[in-house]
């Protein structure tokens, strides 16, 4: 079964949330990339049937996300942290699974099995009042498994989780993934996704911007422009090595800084430290001044309709 | 998947959530007040016999104060609290995503709000009018038919405002003070926006059995019980469907 966005639009009044989106999500873990407000959360609020789009039709296998039917496959771990406080991590599970309808004992087996699963067995009797973030964390994945869905919603599910925790949660997933399951997980962290998936969407401003394997969407942002600030000594004569260089398109110098812009960064960062060893440069740093995630996300954007 | 037993589980989570909420501090304090006065009234009224204008007393308190101001206070405590307390504190995302049609939601929280309001509103008055003695015995069968409708009417109508506004308790606080005490009390057929006008109508048709008769008969203009019934009846139904509707098609967006 797949998840299916079809020529999707969300307007929240005149602000455009997602724009004409159209990809269809299937078995394995897909990561979700964008910088905040790029549109993740909307497109997962869309497919989790809390939002209806504008336009177009959001569908979990043949189902409408919106409709009931559509909720019995889904499990939506949200980015929020509200919870009913005054229950222990346990309680709140088992409430969840016997809002699917099971019967007491059967939402106790499967409360015990997940609790298991995502590591909480032991601090399961602890009031989500006292549960640290990460526990709720894995609380809140605890139950959206706990019904045994085949598509998997996660909001930023490893936001606050330690890296032991982390890699706990990962390995968690990847055997949910080898399972045949549908997994979207988003997250504004590129490693974050780079270690739990394959596929890639990036979003940025409402709109895929790129999709694909991650090598796929490596190579474009590889041959995004980059800006680095280099202090060297001395400054001037490494300004004049690098403006011969093909890749830079240009260089400014203010006092011991020298400021490049280059494209295919990857190529350059192999030629840099050849060239001042060559030369006898003095470096003392480099620095990308605009690779965050915002300005590779404004790059994928640029060109696009 | 069993319908049924989701929908009970929501109804029993709801009820205990209630149970042990602020909305059931907010209410003791009117009730407790309604206490202090038929206590008092216990006091001064020592063991004569039961007089008309003990009745009068009895009954005016319980139909201006109990009636209109207790009874819709403790209505829209736990009517708003039923679903706005989930869309307040953001839990209520977590109703959403499970498969339990909406309208089961509401239903849910309804069921589960109408036996606590009306147990509190039915219990508090059948222990005032025990209080009172014979007063109450009387009064007791008199008005407790319109206080259920009232209630009734009052819970849905609440259900609705959680519904429709993100902050349904502060809406509903105006209704209950505004609409329903200023707008409720005005002559002519502006009156009629408020649920107390009909409760009131049924509850002096009532106590005109013992010769009560309601203040300033010429602007109140009481409906006649019957026709006060069915407003109250289409109040509540009516609130209760739209507010069905409502939750069914709305998007809360400010969940997460």
């Amino acid at each position: 079964m797949l998840l299916s966005f079809d020529h999707v639009t969300k307007f929240y009044g005149a602000v455009i949330g997602v724009n004409d989106i159209s990809c269809r999500i299937g078995p394995g873990i897909t990561g979700l990339l964008g910088a905040n407000g790029a549109g993740k959360s909307t497109l997962i609020k869309l497919a989790s049937g809390q939002l209806r789009p504008s336009q177009g039709t959001v569908r979990i296998g043949q189902y409408d996300a919106w409709s009931t039917a559509a909720k019995h496959h889904l499990g939506y771990s949200p980015d929020l942290n509200s919870f009913y406080e005054e229950m222990t991590g346990r309680e709140f599970v088992d409430t969840m699974a016997r809002l699917h309808g099971f019967s007491r004992s059967e939402a106790r087996r499967r409360t015990d099995y997940v609790l298991e699963e995502v590591g909480m067995a032991d601090r399961g009797l602890r009031r989500m009042a006292g549960c640290s973030h990460g526990m709720r964390q894995r609380i809140k994945l605890a139950q959206a498994l706990v019904h045994d869905p085949w598509l998997l919603l996660l909001d930023e599910p490893l936001s606050g989780i330690d890296p032991g925790g982390r890699r706990e949660i990962n390995e968690l997933l990847l055997r949910l993934a080898g399972q045949g399951k549908t997994i979207l997980v988003s997250s504004h962290i590129l490693v974050e996704i780079e270690q739990l998936s394959n596929s890639i969407l990036m979003m940025s401003r409402g709109r895929i911007v790129a999709s694909g394997t991650l090598a796929e969407v490596r190579n474009l942002m590889q041959l995004r422009p980059l800006m680095v600030e280099i202090v060297a000594t001395p400054a001037r004569r490494l300004a004049a090595l690098l403006a011969e260089n093909p890749d830079v398109q240009s260089v400014e110098v203010r006092d011991n800084a020298v400021t490049v812009r280059m494209r295919n960064p990857q190529r350059f960062f192999g030629q840099i430290g050849e060239l001042v060893c060559q030369h006898g440069i003095e470096l003392r740093s480099m620095q990308a001044l605009d690779a965050g995630a915002e300005a590779v996300f404004d790059y994928l954007q640029q060109g696009r309709p | 998947m069993n319908l049924l037993r989701a929908w009970a589980t929501l109804t029993s989570l709801t009820f205990r959530r209630l149970l042990w909420s602020a909305s059931t501090m907010m209410v003791m304090l009117p009730l407790a007040g309604c206490l202090l006065f038929v206590l008092r009234l216990h006091y001064h009224r020592g063991r004569s016999d039961f007089t008309f204008d003990e009745f009068r007393h009895f009954s005016d308190f319980m139909i201006l104060v109990f009636a209109s101001f207790v009874v819709p206070i403790c209505a829209l405590a736990y009517g708003t609290a039923s679903l706005g307390g989930d869309r307040e504190d953001r839990t209520l995302v977590f109703l959403l995503v499970r498969p339990i049609p909406r309208a089961l939601v509401l239903l849910a929280k309804f069921t589960a709000t109408l036996p606590l309001v009306l147990g509190l509103v039915v219990g508090s008055f059948w222990l005032y009018c025990r209080l009172a003695g014979e007063v109450g015995q009387t009064a007791f069968p008199l008005y407790l038919p319109a206080l259920v409708a009232m209630t009734l009417a009052y819970v849905c109508l609440f259900h609705l405002f959680a519904v429709a506004f993100r902050h349904a308790t502060i809406i509903a606080l105006i209704y209950a003070l505004f609409m329903e005490v200023v707008l409720g009390n005005l002559p002519g057929i502006v009156k009629r926006v408020a649920i107390n006008y009909y409760g009131r109508s049924m509850m002096y048709a009532a106590g005109a059995e013992e010769g009560l008769k309601s203040p300033d008969a010429e602007w109140f203009e009481p409906l006649s019980p019957d026709v006060a019934l069915w407003a109250l009846a289409g109040i509540a139904i009516g609130g209760l469907m739209l507010a069905i509707v409502v939750f069914s098609r709305r998007e809360y967006r400010d969940l997460t």
